[in-house]
């Protein structure tokens, strides 16, 4: 376990979106990489993360919530800007996790454990705990294929949350699955949350998980921090804020 | 260079897991299983055998042997490329949701190649063993034929995998050539005995599969030598290529998943 302070930082981040539909093999030259219109969707965002802290982030759709989760999570690379993890280990959770639909649901686990960064011994170990906790039953050892989308977000859910990596990054998880399981994932949540050494950063529109959950809460509007800061304060406003936009 | 051992060490395990499942899936999918990593290359055989020894009149010896020899290189080469050309979109689903070096898939599309290629040389040897094709020791040449087989296909599988997420009609393209290739590459007939001269010997050392299968025949089914020159030529492209395709991939692979839709 590393000691730092502060586990993670982010410092004055820019991700674009280019329009890359035009790309033909003709242009497909590397540096035409600039061509095209480009869609700013986040704008030089910097906050830290202190260990064991819960930071919320709302914001109307399109707002650049996903796309910020995904940069920390390492899939999308940052135009400008820094990521710093601090040598933690990261996971990103959102509805349906990468899963290979041909495969079973056990192999899954395996593999997903795998990506993480676990070993194979330690996914073994682990297994039956996700498996008890996912409620699949025997449907563990049948093809995610042939999963209703509520029993693929339970096992997603189970993975990421049985193999505790120290940051865990949520994006809107907790709206899925049948009313029971929410409030078990939710109850879940708040055991994972209670781990003083671990850092969450949740997605959400919920007032009620940002409020109850987090330290903090950033509230990201066109790309850009709007304001950051405790989590009922900033919730009042940004109700207020959606109410006057409807 | 050092990141990528380092990423080999990390995802090993990884890769190997992905390979065997990945075979299991398809081989659980259908109605006969793994009956069918041998019945294939058997069915493919016969066609070809069919068109090459009936419709043309080949007077090649041992031919069933001649024809799998080839197609089991061809279709490991063949499916390996055009597969990767998909294969960032095909695992969307891992890709949008996890970091990994994006070549680690085409690893595990090579271990599956390689394990069907590896039954369809089973089925090589078996033939081998009924028409009683006399052995030498140049048999174990073969190896290094495999490893710049092996190289090579990795080497063109990175650069393809790359534009293919970029260009979506990089796949249409592949199919033509593909063809085209199938074609020149002598696989249910002698390259060296049906072109004539000065382009039999131009295509055989233009074309890697071209010369890869004929020196495996070489090797197995003649008990002479390879010509070392151009596998060595192949073995260095092959290295190359597997260079800049990776440094490539390190660079883009994060702006693959914003291309993605």
């Amino acid at each position: 376990m590393k000691k730092d302070k502060i586990a993670l930082t982010v410092d004055d981040l820019h991700i674009y979106y280019r329009d890359m539909k035009r790309f033909s093999l003709k242009k497909t030259g590397l540096k035409d990489k600039g061509t095209g219109r480009i869609f700013k969707a986040v704008q030089g965002v910097s906050f830290e993360v202190p260990r064991g802290e819960i930071l919320g982030i709302c914001g109307k759709n399109g707002s650049g919530k996903s796309t910020l989760l995904r940069a920390i999570s390492g899939i999308f690379s940052a135009d400008k800007g820094s990521i710093d993890l601090h040598g933690n280990t990261i996971s990103l959770l959102s509805i349906g996790v990468g899963f290979q639909k041909k495969l079973t649901g056990y192999e899954n686990i395996l593999l997903s454990g795998m990506l993480l960064g676990f070993s194979e011994e330690d996914i073994i170990k682990k297994a039956p705990e996700i498996i008890d906790f996912s409620e699949l039953g025997d449907f563990i050892n049948k093809p995610v294929n042939t999963y209703s989308s509520g029993m693929y977000s339970k096992l997603a859910f189970s993975i990421t949350a049985i193999l505790e990596t120290d940051i865990m990054l949520i994006d809107e998880v907790l709206s899925v699955g049948d009313s029971h399981f929410t409030e078990k994932s939710y109850n879940k949540m708040k055991e994972l949350i209670s781990d003083s050494d671990r850092t969450v950063i949740i997605v959400s529109h919920s007032t009620k998980t940002l409020t109850e959950l987090c330290n903090k809460v950033m509230w990201l509007h066109e790309g850009k921090i709007r304001k950051i800061g405790k989590p009922k304060e900033i919730m009042e406003e940004y109700d207020e804020f959606m109410k006057e936009t409807l | 260079m050092k990141r990528f051992i380092s990423d080999i060490k990390k995802y090993f395990r990884y890769i190997a897991y992905d390979t065997k499942a990945t075979l299991k899936a398809e081989i659980t999918d259908s109605y006969l299983g793994w009956i069918w990593l041998i019945l294939e290359p058997l069915c493919f055989m016969l066609i070809y055998f069919f068109i090459g020894a009936v419709v043309f009149k080949s007077k090649l010896d041992y031919f069933p042997v001649f024809v799998f020899i080839g197609l089991s290189i061809w279709n490991f080469f063949n499916k390996t490329v055009v597969q990767s050309v998909k294969l960032v979109q095909a695992n969307k689903e891992t890709v949008t949701k996890v970091y990994l070096p994006k070549f680690i898939l085409l690893f595990v599309q090579l271990g599956v190649g390689i394990v069907k290629m590896a039954v369809s040389f089973a089925l090589v040897i078996i033939f081998m063993l009924i028409y009683q094709i006399p052995i030498s020791w140049n048999v174990l040449y073969f190896i290094p034929i495999l490893l710049v087989l092996f190289i090579l296909t990795f080497g063109i599988g990175t650069i393809f995998m790359h534009f293919g997420v970029f260009a979506s009609d990089l796949t249409n393209l592949t199919n033509i050539a593909f063809k085209l290739l199938f074609y020149l590459s002598g696989i249910f007939y002698d390259l060296v005995g049906r072109v004539p001269a000065p382009y039999n010997a131009i295509l055989l050392y233009v074309n890697p599969i071209a010369y890869l299968i004929d020196a495996a025949r070489q090797v197995l089914m003649y008990q002479s030598t390879p010509n070392f020159l151009p596998l060595l030529i192949w073995f260095v492209i092959g290295i190359i290529l597997s260079i800049i395709g990776i440094n490539t991939i390190y660079k883009y692979e994060n702006t693959y998943v914003k291309v993605m839709r």
